[in-house]
């Protein structure tokens, strides 16, 4: 019975009792109305005959009364007609009632019959009407009608209402039973997932149901989960790949030194090689954790003005001695002042691997440009260099962890690079946009500060 | 005798520390644990401090803070194992102090631990002499003995700052921070190339080398030999 405690269950017993609750108010409702409708027809009635009884002379009238009430099979007319001193001429009235004014509108008052042996004088709405010779004409009718529409629509009301109060209590029960299986189902299924089986879905059906569509959303973050934790795994796998090559060389070179090593000059070139090795690994480890914090962190307190223009200078200034190194013409050109909201650090970082793998990439005798312009309402950060680019094919997996395009697999490098700067431009609200090759051309878009955003 | 106070709770790397420190001449204190460690500051009163921002008792920025609460102003070396994005780290760098990412090269806590000691020099002087070098700040020329040397303004700057702190030990990554204002170490090897230019025209031929290049570690600018 644990169907009794639930929400469903308590709901659907909730909305019973208010249904029962406004059927009988409308029931009653209904029974008022057509009481005084029946009241108002019966008093037209009486009027009409009063009107007609009145106008008659006294031995016709005593002949249409007694008429009148022989046809009367039901026993609901009343009528007499009195003398001056009260004592009855004809008609099934036992006698001029007390209440009733002679002359006044229609209204409820206590008559008894001639013939009635009951005890119980019934209400009836009734006139009395002056005529010649100080005779009275009383004319009525018996309006219990009405008690027995209510006796009748009592017993429709028990017969239809406890029924259907039933119905709702069962329809509740099987309804929060139904919830709590399905519940019961999801959770079970829910159990697995969390026991570490990803491929496990929740059990959906009719899609315009509730239950199913909730179902249904879960299942697409399901899928989307399972997709991004076999893509860690892989990049799990990726990084130890990584890691071991250099601490493979580095024992091996240690290994070797060991055993070969006959000065102390060979061992100190054997563990120098073997440092550089692990030096190695752990420069990636770092860019992994930097790119990781990068990641999680928030727009923080060092956000502040940052210049772009002189930022590409200082850029360009660093990397100056490499580019003419390698005969690669790196300029710079900027309209005028341009600031952007951010964390000078950080861009600087961005940029700087931005320009670090345009002069990587770009072969002897090219250029790498750094342009900066004004779009709408945006300004945009763009550098250009005569490489190979980057093709339609690697654009997605060059934001991938670790992705080295085969054509530069001999370059050194970790290949976090451009990782980083998408973490980088991501934390600003900036978008990052690698256009498709020939020659590389990448930007960094900063749309304005919009006011309130701070 | 420079003592230093280190405060790190992995007995064997305080041990690798301390040993290297040692070696060099420093009288090293190690405490393993916030609370003792800020004791420890305040009574030894120690030239400088090396402290593990994950301590147990009391975290290590908290340790500073509470001694500079009491105007303890002696400069520190925060290690970690986190990254230096956080707004407190840039505070610390601020404040005179420095911060290194674990994990790291002995020789470049050393060079720090010795950077952080020794202030470097300010002079009124217009004019920078180191052996036969002159550098005139500001006509911004530079001069070895008769000869005139051509500098770029980036390579001014660099050798600027190798005199001001001549005979120590200069690593790739605090000539980042301090003259291209560098937070990261970039993929290639910027510094070597920078420096590579500046010691062309700084040691010509036939010259006694000034710059010298130590091998994993850095560069030093010495007065000859």
């Amino acid at each position: 019975m644990q169907f009794v405690r639930s929400n469903t269950f308590h709901w659907a017993a909730a909305l019973a009792g208010l249904f029962a609750a406004f059927v009988t108010i409308l029931f009653g409702f209904i029974y008022f109305k057509i009481d005084s409708y029946l009241i108002a027809r019966s008093d037209r009635m009486i009027t009409t005959q009063v009107n007609f009884f009145a106008a008659l002379p006294l031995d016709r009238l005593i002949a249409a009364l007694d008429d009148h009430l022989g046809q009367d099979s039901r026993g609901v007319q009343f009528a007499g007609v009195f003398d001056a001193k009260g004592s009855r001429l004809a008609g099934n009235v036992a006698g001029l009632p007390g209440g009733l004014e002679i002359g006044a509108p229609v209204k409820s008052v206590r008559l008894s019959r001639v013939d009635d042996k009951e005890v119980n004088v019934p209400l009836v709405r009734a006139v009395a009407r002056a005529l010649d010779h100080g005779n009275v004409l009383v004319i009525g009718r018996n309006v219990d009608e009405t008690g027995e529409i209510s006796r009748v629509v009592g017993g429709a009301l028990a017969f239809g209402l406890l029924p259907a109060f039933c119905f709702w209590l069962l329809a509740g029960a099987w309804l929060s039973v139904r919830a709590q299986r399905r519940v019961e189902e999801v959770n079970l299924r829910v159990q697995r997932i969390i026991a570490g089986d990803l491929r496990e879905r929740l059990p959906h059906g009719n899609i315009d149901e509730p239950f199913s569509r909730l179902a249904a959303i879960v299942n697409g973050m399901l899928d989307e989960l399972e997709t991004t934790i076999n893509a860690l795994a892989g990049v799990g796998n990726d990084i130890a790949h990584d890691l071991r090559t250099p601490l493979t060389r580095a024992r091996l070179t240690l290994e070797r030194g060991r055993t070969n090593a006959t000065s102390l000059e060979r061992l100190q070139e054997t563990t120098d090689k073997a440092i550089a090795g692990i030096d190695q690994s752990l420069s990636i480890v770092t860019a992994l954790l930097r790119l990781a914090e990068i990641e999680s962190s928030r727009r923080s307190s060092a956000f502040g003005r940052v210049a772009l223009d002189e930022m590409l200078r200082e850029v360009c200034d660093m990397y100056e001695p490499i580019a003419e190194d390698k005969h690669i013409a790196l300029n710079v050109d900027t309209s005028g002042k341009l600031y952007v909201h951010g964390d000078r650090d950080l861009l600087l970082e961005a940029v700087a691997n931005l320009v670090d793998n345009a002069i990587k990439f770009t072969p002897e005798n090219g250029a790498v440009r750094l342009d900066l312009l004004r779009g709408q309402g945006e300004t945009i950060l763009r550098v250009t260099d005569t490489g190979p680019g980057i093709s339609d094919q690697e654009h997605d997996a060059v934001l991938r962890r670790f992705y080295r395009s085969d054509k530069i697999r001999n370059t050194p490098g970790v290949g976090l690079g451009l990782n980083l700067v998408s973490a980088i431009v991501k934390l600003h609200g900036f978008r990052l946009i690698i256009h498709s090759g020939p020659g590389g051309r990448v930007e960094i878009i900063c749309p304005d500060e919009q006011a309130g955003r701070r | 005798m420079t003592k230093v106070l280190l405060i790190e709770d992995d007995k064997e790397t305080a041990g690798e520390i301390t040993a290297e420190l040692a070696d060099r001449g420093f009288d090293v204190e190690w405490s393993s644990d916030g609370l003792d460690g800020l004791a420890k500051a305040r009574n030894l009163r120690p030239d400088a401090m090396i402290v593990d921002r994950l301590l147990p008792g009391m975290d290590g920025l908290t340790v500073i803070e509470s001694l500079r609460k009491d105007q303890v102003r002696t400069p520190v070396l925060v290690l970690s194992a986190l990254g230096a994005v956080d707004d407190r780290v840039r505070g610390l760098r601020m404040g005179g102090d420095d911060y290194l990412t674990k994990p790291f090269a002995i020789v470049e806590l050393v060079a720090r631990i010795e950077a952080l000691l020794r202030r470097p020099l300010e002079t009124r002087e217009t004019i920078l002499r180191v052996g036969q070098l002159e550098l005139d700040l500001i006509e911004r020329t530079a001069r070895r003995g008769d000869r005139n040397i051509d500098l770029l303004p980036r390579e001014f700057r660099l050798l600027e700052y190798m005199m001001r702190r001549c005979d120590q030990l200069l690593t790739r990554a605090m000539l980042l921070e301090e003259v291209w204002n560098y937070k990261f170490v970039p993929a290639t090897n910027l510094v070597d190339v920078h420096m590579g230019r500046v010691r062309h025209k700084v040691d010509g031929p036939g010259d006694t080398p000034m710059i010298h290049n130590v091998r994993g570690a850095g560069f030093i600018l010495r007065a000859v030999p």
